[in-house]
């Protein structure tokens, strides 16, 4: 009995979805619309993140020291800036460490390199890369070093040409962070308003089939299984045509959010992404349909 | 079968009361043929209704096999109506289904098997003359055949009870005449009627028990009745 309510609910519910033409279309597209909307609200804060994450990968204050500082004190310089609670990691980069890296760099550069060779001493300094856990930690761990009892062996700290990029990350992500959560829940309750109210309207124009159906004695569930599955398979089209047009839609928004240079860097993780994006809007079209089509059809149901 | 016991039934509507039965009181044994009749507004619906249990009456008692049917719960609902055969006015068909799906639907919902469908439907539109109409659309067809394919959907799982309310009123009198004939073959093979109509001439044909209401009280009940009010 079970099983024969279910393959026939089931396939009155295709039915009314392949009959109703353009409610069907309708209902669709509302659907697709509302997650639509929904995952580009939740892909540019995941565009953010990887962006943001990649920059603070990338990112790190230089502290160079003057030639003549002794290499234990650069040590001790080390182990200080590592208390504080600020710095995730410091690292030593000897003047020897610092030639080979320069000479890897440009090993495709003979003249550059020929250039370093002709000088006798080591032109490099040493330094001290520190990374922060928090990028907006920057500027207070250089003003500390830059106020500490190390100043006068310091011969830079290249921190100003970094201050650009990681003020516009801060600022960008701080934005999509609040305007994102505003929105989303927003659109959220947007569309499953409408969402509901399309079904209602297809429940609506059932009114007499669901009346006869109640007078021939069909069980509730019976009545309100075909519009549950309706639901879902609005939701699966919606789902489906709503990924395929994230892609295109993303490839052009996604620049004015986190700055063209970082893109390609973006899309490739967005790729791994979308399995997920996909499985979840299909997941939350279901659902939609399903939540929207029991309210729908709950007053249908009195006696 | 069905017992009224002092049934009132007060329809709400703001602060508007209307009173549409007041004390009525009946029986009706199995395989009886009853026709309720009277003007519009005298009730003979919502008497219908309340033994399809679509309304619940505001006082009194409504037996069904010796079940108050009053206080049924609506998880029972469909269980009672599957009881029932119940035929309308204006046909009520699903008019995205054929004929044959119209009435192999009434069987679906009771969860009868594939097999036992296959069997039934093409035998009962046999029965109500529409064997070579199964494949149509409600839209293709006249409304007495309509009102058969009705008949067909209310009897095809076999109710002990068929309830008809004003099922000639939309019909000419010749197709309306029919329908009423294939009533009482029914009800010759054994299966309860209860008739509602202000159709006096049908009335007067079928020579069964007739129950008259007026401004929702009962005013004759006569074994042999004819319409007279």
């Amino acid at each position: 009995m079970i099983l024969l309510t279910l393959t026939r609910t089931l396939k009155s519910g295709f039915q009314n979805f392949f009959r109703n033409g353009s409610l069907t279309v309708a209902a669709v597209s509302i659907l697709t619309l509302a997650l639509l909307i929904i995952s580009i609200i939740i892909v540019l804060s995941i565009s953010a993140n990887l962006g943001l994450k990649y920059i603070q990968d990338k990112i790190d204050i230089r502290v160079y020291f003057k030639s003549d500082v002794e290499e234990s004190q650069i040590m001790a310089f080390r182990s200080e800036i590592q208390k504080y609670k600020e710095v995730k990691s410091a690292e030593y980069v000897s003047k020897n460490k610092a030639l080979d890296d320069f000479k890897a760099n440009n090993a495709a550069k003979p003249d550059i390199l020929k250039a370093i060779e002709a000088v006798e001493t080591n032109p490099l300094l040493a330094s001290v890369n520190i990374k922060a856990v928090d990028p907006e930690q920057y500027e207070v761990i250089a003003k500390s070093i830059e106020n500490s009892s190390y100043k006068d062996n310091i011969a830079s700290i290249n921190y100003q040409q970094y201050k650009l990029v990681i003020d516009r990350f801060n600022t960008t992500i701080k934005t999509i962070r609040k305007t994102g959560a505003l929105l989303f829940i927003l659109f959220s309750l947007i569309a499953i308003l409408i969402t509901f109210n399309v079904i209602r309207m297809t429940i609506y124009n059932h009114g007499t089939e669901i009346e006869i159906m109640r007078l021939v004695g069909a069980s509730n569930n019976f009545i309100r299984l075909p519009f549950v599955f309706e639901g879902v398979i609005y939701g699966i089209f919606a789902a489906v045509i709503a990924s395929i047009l994230l892609f295109p839609i993303m490839k052009i928004v996604t620049p004015y959010v986190v700055g063209s240079a970082y893109v390609k860097i973006i899309q490739a993780d967005f790729v791994r992404y979308f399995i997920l994006i996909f499985i979840a809007q299909l997941f939350l079209g279901a659902l939609l349909g399903v939540i929207s089509s029991l309210l729908a059809i709950r007053r249908y149901l009195k006696i | 079968m069905i017992e009224f016991k002092n049934v009132k039934k007060v329809y709400q509507s703001g602060s508007i009361n209307t009173v549409a039965l007041d004390d009525i009181s009946f029986l009706i044994e199995q395989k009886e043929f009853v026709s309720f009749v009277g003007h519009s507004g005298a009730g003979k619906s919502t008497i219908l209704k309340l033994i399809y249990a679509e309304e619940k009456p505001t006082a009194g008692e409504i037996i069904f096999n010796g079940e108050d049917i009053s206080k049924i719960k609506s998880k029972d609902l469909p269980y009672h109506r599957r009881r029932i055969g119940t035929v309308f006015q204006d046909f009520k068909l699903l008019t995205k289904k054929t004929i044959y799906e119209n009435v192999a639907f009434a069987l679906e919902v009771s969860g009868h098997t594939n097999r036992e469908i296959h069997e039934s439907v093409p035998q009962i539109l046999e029965i109500v003359g529409l064997g070579s109409k199964a494949e149509s659309y409600p839209h293709e067809i006249s409304g007495g055949e309509q009102q058969r394919v009705a008949i067909a959907r209310a009897l095809v799982h076999r109710p002990a009870l068929i309830i008809a309310d004003e099922p000639t009123g939309n019909l000419d009198p010749i197709s309306a005449w029919g329908i009423i004939q294939l009533l009482i073959k029914i009800n010759k093979l054994g299966t309860t009627v209860v008739l509602a109509t202000h159709n006096k001439e049908v009335v007067n044909n079928i020579k069964k028990r007739v129950i008259t209401l007026d401004q929702g009280k009962i005013i004759r009940d006569h074994s042999k009745g004819r319409y007279a009010i």
